[in-house]
């Protein structure tokens, strides 16, 4: 019982938690829905989404089905991070679709009308995102123009913009709306597989690129949370009047922090249009899903880049889940449905870890209280120690 | 031409009144981002009740119907905003961001769920409303005039009176700007923060009927509105929270929005050549250097976004 | 024959966790009054009035209304009694009008319309009848401080409030603008409101005030009339005698001019008028220096002049022979901030995180340095957190978080260390260890200027003191030579003994003369 309660305080676990009751309660909502749409099928349905790629009759098939989340994942993450990174600098980057689309559009030119290989490819796409959110970056730290407003006005500009850049005879395929397939256009620019591929029915999207994504999720964590950069930028987001007082730009830093956020959305487009998983289409008139669902993997993930990983992967499981419902009966957008009443609970988390950390006070009222007197009504959950 | 005025005039009905529904929402202290989810509900709203109503309707009840579903699955949509960002004080960039995902997908899910259960073979997740669309529509020569252009108007005007001559609008206003001190005087802040946010669910729903019925007459909800709830911020921050002035910039963001649907039909600008992704992105551009030059000395409401904590005085 | 009371407050007392805020306190208005009410900060002014405004419930004690018991839950109940408060802050909406201002939450409407000609008659009128010139249709915004509070009196005048309250309204206000006020205090008293006025300045209380009620550290001291009363008795029943807390210290030695500060001036923000005004001082190594003062008379804006944080209107710094009023980041200087969401060891290396110390040449923090460093400066400086280092620095105290910054602040190698009220919000023993810290660094040769709103601190601690009131340094005190009373009525601007543009110390002993006084033994 102590040890429980002990344990309980602590804030990643909470976290945790956290994100799990928003799981449940989406996934409540999501079947509720389901239910209403047709009883019949709908616990089916919600398995299928759960179960994503276990739900195919062989292993070779779960294995090619879970290489195809893999290779998904690994763009959602790239993301992810570039939201979660900006979000520890305080700034809200939902931009990043748009940062994405100039990674596709460079990324892809380079590929296909400068025939270079994956890794220039790769910088290219980097460059180019971290160009589109320094333009927010600029705008709101000598503009003062929201970041939420510039990245959605971006979001579109890019998405034309990229349409237009792709639909050159170069690199669009002449016969259909798609750029040319890599493995026609220019082998070098795919990713190598270097084997992974075998380990997955030898699905060839699977890629590097994968454990790339995940070595960039632990690169900013160790960013974040070790290195005097991070040091920086998180004070900065979090007391921009301290971080001032010691010296730090706050301004740079804003302008900074988004061009890192955008590159790390233009290698995310790299790691999908790289791998050869699909084309652009240049007819496209929707923003790129990618981005959006980054925000639902961020928050779910805790903010934390590493929680980010899970959240990726969950988020792109259902997104794929929901593709293989009966689509007759359901439509699949089931799980965006999902995924977007997750971010929206999302918003509810400090409030969850409120009420969590009052319930646990009110347990432990009459318990001895060797610390402090908290200054603020979370501070109780700082108290439980690790050591 | 007498087509670049008309869309012009539409568009700039949409903007006007959905930029007018940020402006109570932002008045009252809450921003609202989630405007794009809301016209996205109004929308489906107003298409349905399209879809639904029986052929040989009159045409009164058609345009009555449409735009009182609208107005409502707009306002019952805000409550998300509300519940979340004045009850639960929450991150208002995040609520308003999850509400325009979580309204594209509810909107397509339900579109789709009901063509399905009319034609199993239908998955599409459009809506057809051909028919009723004519009820809003009257040709005077070439021009296709359209009630809803009468509506953002009346709306208009309304909204200026309310803002400026109300005692509501004084206390709204109060909200947006010092709390505390409409507090102090007795002022209900949450009451009057819940009806900033569900006037903005009532004009962003309506202007979320006029976008899709704008141009055509069959509307894909997996495209959402487009970015337009956020055109239409920009629009009010151009507007500097004022309705004639947001009036006026309605109608020079329209024009750059209906560009892209007449400039063929525009000999000069037919004979520049230029790709139509150019004419697509021109709003857009636009609202980025007009806020880059406007943002600087915004007069935007003190204590927006910043949750109201009785406890906090 | 005396008036009877329109508001009392009998036997309040109000606990809060570990500290009584009110006990036992009486205070009784009699309807046509000006009372003052006195005290030092925190002496539990402003929680009696939480509790008359509904804010707070006290746990003992009555409030009554013309001598019936009423019950106050909520702001909405006093304003219903009649009782209306012009705060410290100003609760205007900025961006209103002066007319709207007054009208927001009583407004009349026919139809649906605002109905403004009848209210902005109504306060036309009142205008002319209580003296308080403000254009109705100037934006609050466009209008200064003193018309600003003008709008507020307004406000509760056109509610009919017959019990006004003032918290602390000379604060913000320019010497004319303090007249003018007292000229209308007066014109309403004539009119029959009753009035409450929170302050700690014995001129305006000796210029305007019937009767006044001292409180100190949450007890009632006692309730005398202002006419027979002098103001070095009310000065000491407001710091009261029980000043004894000598701290053990041996006589200054000091050395060269570390800091020198010429003719500082620094503007307000929250008014025109300038907040620090011709500021001249000198700190030696080897010395403290005190600057005291009650709180809002320019000792904020002092530091942030010299800090570099605001920009001087004039003046010049000069830091150990080098002028440094224009270096943009000055790293000697005094920052008091957390990054509350921090942990404690990050906060400890806020201002120093990029030294060789604490940051690796490829960049990355030096964790276990930091660590020790966070575990050293706890220790020598007692700073208490839950899980030491690695607490959260939100989930501090509010006095370890202080200690905190003054560990991270002394520690630092310099010449001149800026004491921002240290002791605030620490308790006795913990108040003792800051004290003997700041001697300390005194004796080891270093310059230390000392901002304190604290008594005891100001007779204990510094070697000088300089008296700022109203943003003018009034008076320089020799801490062994002085009595509190003496001290108390410099803070109060009942007495200076340096003028303006004097940089030197040639004292000139001379009653401040006071003019709202004259005028209202005129009256």
């Amino acid at each position: 019982m102590k040890d429980k309660k002990f344990s309980l305080k602590n804030p990643s676990l909470q976290s945790i938690l956290t994100s799990l009751i928003c799981i449940i309660l989406g996934l409540l909502i999501g079947y509720i829905v389901l239910l209403m749409i047709n009883p019949a099928g709908a616990g089916e349905a919600i398995k299928t989404i759960l179960l994503n790629f276990l739900s195919r009759s062989s292993a070779a098939a779960q294995m090619k089905a879970l290489g195809n989340t893999l290779a998904k994942t690994a763009p959602l993450l790239m993301c992810a991070l570039s939201i979660c990174f900006c979000y520890k600098v305080g700034l809200f980057n939902i931009g990043a679709p748009g940062q994405y689309e100039a990674g596709a559009c460079i990324g892809l030119y380079a590929a296909l009308a400068w025939h270079m290989n994956w890794v220039l490819c790769l910088i290219f796409a980097a460059l180019a995102g971290a160009v589109v959110g320094a333009i927010s970056g600029a705008l709101k730290a000598y503009r003062n123009v929201n970041e939420v407003i510039s990245g959605i006005m971006l979001n579109w500009i890019m998405l034309y913009l990229t349409n237009m850049v792709l639909s050159s005879k170069k690199v669009k395929d002449p016969a259909s709306p798609y750029t040319i397939k890599l493995m026609s256009g220019n082998k070098s620019a795919l990713i190598p597989s270097a084997g992974l591929n075998k380990l997955f029915a030898n699905n060839t999207t699977v890629t590097i690129a994968i454990p790339l994504a995940i070595l960039f999720a632990i690169l900013i964590w160790v960013i974040l949370s070790k290195t005097k950069f991070g040091y920086e930028l998180r004070a900065t987001g979090f007391n921009k009047e301290a971080a001032r007082y010691a010296g730090m730009k706050e301004k740079q830093n804003i302008i900074i922090t988004l061009a890192i956020g955008g590159a790390l959305a233009g290698v995310g487009a790299a790691f999908l249009f790289l791998t050869g998983y699909q084309e652009w289409s240049t007819t496209q008139t929707s923003v790129p899903g990618m981005g959006f669902n980054g925000i639902a993997a961020t928050f779910l993930g805790g903010l934390h880049p590493i929680g980010t990983i899970f959240a990726s992967f969950f988020i792109q499981s259902i997104t794929d889940g929901g593709a293989l419902i009966n689509k007759s009966v359901y439509p699949s957008q089931i799980s965006d449905l999902i995924s977007s009443i997750i971010i929206y609970l999302c918003a509810f988390v400090l409030f969850f870890k409120y009420a969590l950390n009052k319930w646990i006070s009110k347990r432990d009222k009459g318990g001895p209280n060797v610390n402090d007197v908290p200054v603020t009504d979370n501070a109780a959950k700082k108290e439980g120690g690790d050591k | 031409m007498v087509l670049l005025l008309q869309y012009t005039i539409i568009f700039a009905s949409v903007l006007c009144l959905v930029a007018l529904g940020g402006c109570f929402s932002e008045h009252s202290g809450v921003i609202n981002l989630g405007l794009e989810g809301i016209m996205v509900m109004g929308a489906l709203g107003g298409a349905v009740t399209m879809f639904l109503l029986p052929a040989g309707t009159s045409k009164i009840v058609i345009v009555l119907a449409t735009t009182l579903f609208a107005i409502l699955i707009g306002m019952i949509y805000s409550c998300l905003l509300g519940l979340a960002c004045i009850n639960f004080k929450a991150d208002q960039t995040l609520v308003g961001t999850a509400m325009n995902l979580l309204a594209t997908a509810a909107a397509t899910v339900f579109v789709r769920a009901m063509n399905t259960s009319i034609n199993p073979d239908n998955v599409s997740s459009s809506i057809q409303y051909i028919q009723p669309k004519k009820a809003f529509l009257k040709y005077i020569g070439g021009f296709e005039f359209n009630w809803f252009m009468v509506m953002a108007v009346v709306l208009l005007i309304a909204s200026w009176f309310v803002l400026y001559k109300t005692k509501f609008g004084l206390r709204l206003m109060a909200c947006g700007e010092n709390p505390q001190a409409a507090d102090s005087v007795g002022i209900n802040v949450y009451k009057m923060r819940w009806a900033g946010v569900l006037i903005s669910g009532f004009l962003g729903g309506l202007g979320g009927i006029v976008y899709i019925t704008a141009g055509v007459s069959e509307w894909k909800f997996e495209m959402g509105v487009a970015g337009f709830g956020f055109l239409a911020l920009a629009v009010m921050i151009f507007g500097q929270w004022k309705p004639t002035r947001i009036a006026l910039a309605a109608l020079l963001f329209g024009l750059f929005r209906a560009l892209s649907n007449v400039y063929t039909g525009i000999p000069i600008l037919a004979a520049m050549k230029l790709p139509s992704t150019v004419y697509n992105m021109l709003p857009y551009i636009i609202s980025l250097v007009v806020l880059a030059f406007t943002s600087k000395n915004s007069r935007a409401p003190k204590a927006e976004g910043i949750p109201y904590d009785k406890g906090m005085r | 024959m005396d008036a009877p009371y329109a508001i009392e407050m009998v036997n309040i007392t109000k606990r809060f966790p570990g500290i009584i805020a009110n006990d036992n306190i009486t205070l009784q208005l009699r309807k046509g009054e000006i009372h003052a009410l006195l005290g030092e900060n925190g002496a539990g002014k402003s929680t009696l009035m939480s509790v008359l405004f509904g804010l707070y419930q006290a746990e003992e004690g009555v409030i009554k209304k013309d001598g019936k018991e009423v019950k106050i839950n909520n702001p909405n109940d006093a304003n219903d009694l009649g009782i209306g408060m012009v705060h410290q802050h100003f609760k205007l909406v900025q961006c209103f009008t002066v007319l709207e201002n007054i009208i927001l939450g009583v407004e009349s409407t026919k139809g649906g319309v605002l109905q403004m000609d009848e209210a902005r008659a109504k306060v036309k009128a009142l205008s002319e009848k209580y003296g308080l010139q403000v254009d109705p249709d100037a934006k609050i915004e466009d209008i200064t401080v003193g018309m600003q509070q003008r709008t507020e009196i307004l406000k509760m005048l056109f509610r009919d409030n017959e019990i006004l309250i003032f918290d602390e309204p000379t604060a913000v206000l320019t010497p004319q603008e303090i007249e003018e006020l007292m000229v209308i205090m007066n014109n309403l008293r004539e009119e029959g409101k009753s009035i409450l006025f929170i302050t700690h300045k014995l001129n305006e209380i000796k210029a305007v005030a019937d009767r006044v009620t001292v409180l100190r550290r949450g007890k009632y001291i006692g309730t005398v009339d202002v006419a027979t009363t002098s103001k070095e008795e009310m000065s000491r029943m407001m710091v009261g005698r029980d000043v004894n807390m000598v701290v053990d210290k041996e006589p200054a030695k000091p050395g060269d001019v570390i800091l020198k500060v010429e003719n500082m001036t620094v503007a307000s923000k929250m008014h025109s008028n300038n907040a620090v005004k011709h500021v001249n001082l000198e700190v030696h190594e080897g010395e403290i220096v005190c600057i005291a003062g009650i709180d809002g008379n320019g000792q904020t804006e002092f530091v942030y002049g010299l800090t570099g944080m605001e920009p001087l209107v004039e003046g010049k710094i000069t830091l150990c022979g080098e002028d440094i009023t224009k270096s943009s980041i000055r790293q000697d200087r005094h920052k008091h901030g957390l990054v509350l969401d921090y942990p404690l060891e990050y906060n400890m290396i806020l201002q120093r995180y990029y030294q060789p110390d604490f940051t690796s040449g490829a960049g990355f923090l030096k964790r276990k340095e930091i660590r020790e460093y966070s575990e050293r400066l706890e220790k020598e400086y007692d700073v208490r957190s839950g899980q030491g280092p690695i607490t959260i620095a939100r989930a501090m105290s509010g006095g370890n978080q202080q200690k905190a910054i003054i560990a991270r602040e002394i520690d630092k190698d310099h010449k001149l260390l800026v004491a921002v009220q240290p002791t605030r919000g620490l308790d006795v023993g913990a108040i003792e260890g800051v004290h003997r810290q700041l001697i300390e660094e005194r004796d080891n040769g270093r310059a230390v200027l000392l901002i304190s709103l604290e008594l005891e601190e100001v007779m204990n601690v510094p070697d000088r003191i300089l008296v700022m009131y109203e943003g003018e340094i009034v008076g320089e005190l020799d801490p062994k030579k002085t009595t509190v009373e003496e001290l108390g009525l410099y803070m109060a601007g009942a007495k200076r003994n340096v003028t303006v543009d004097a940089n030197s110390s040639e004292i000139e002993e001379s009653e401040v003369i006071d003019t709202a006084a004259a005028r209202k033994e005129e009256a």
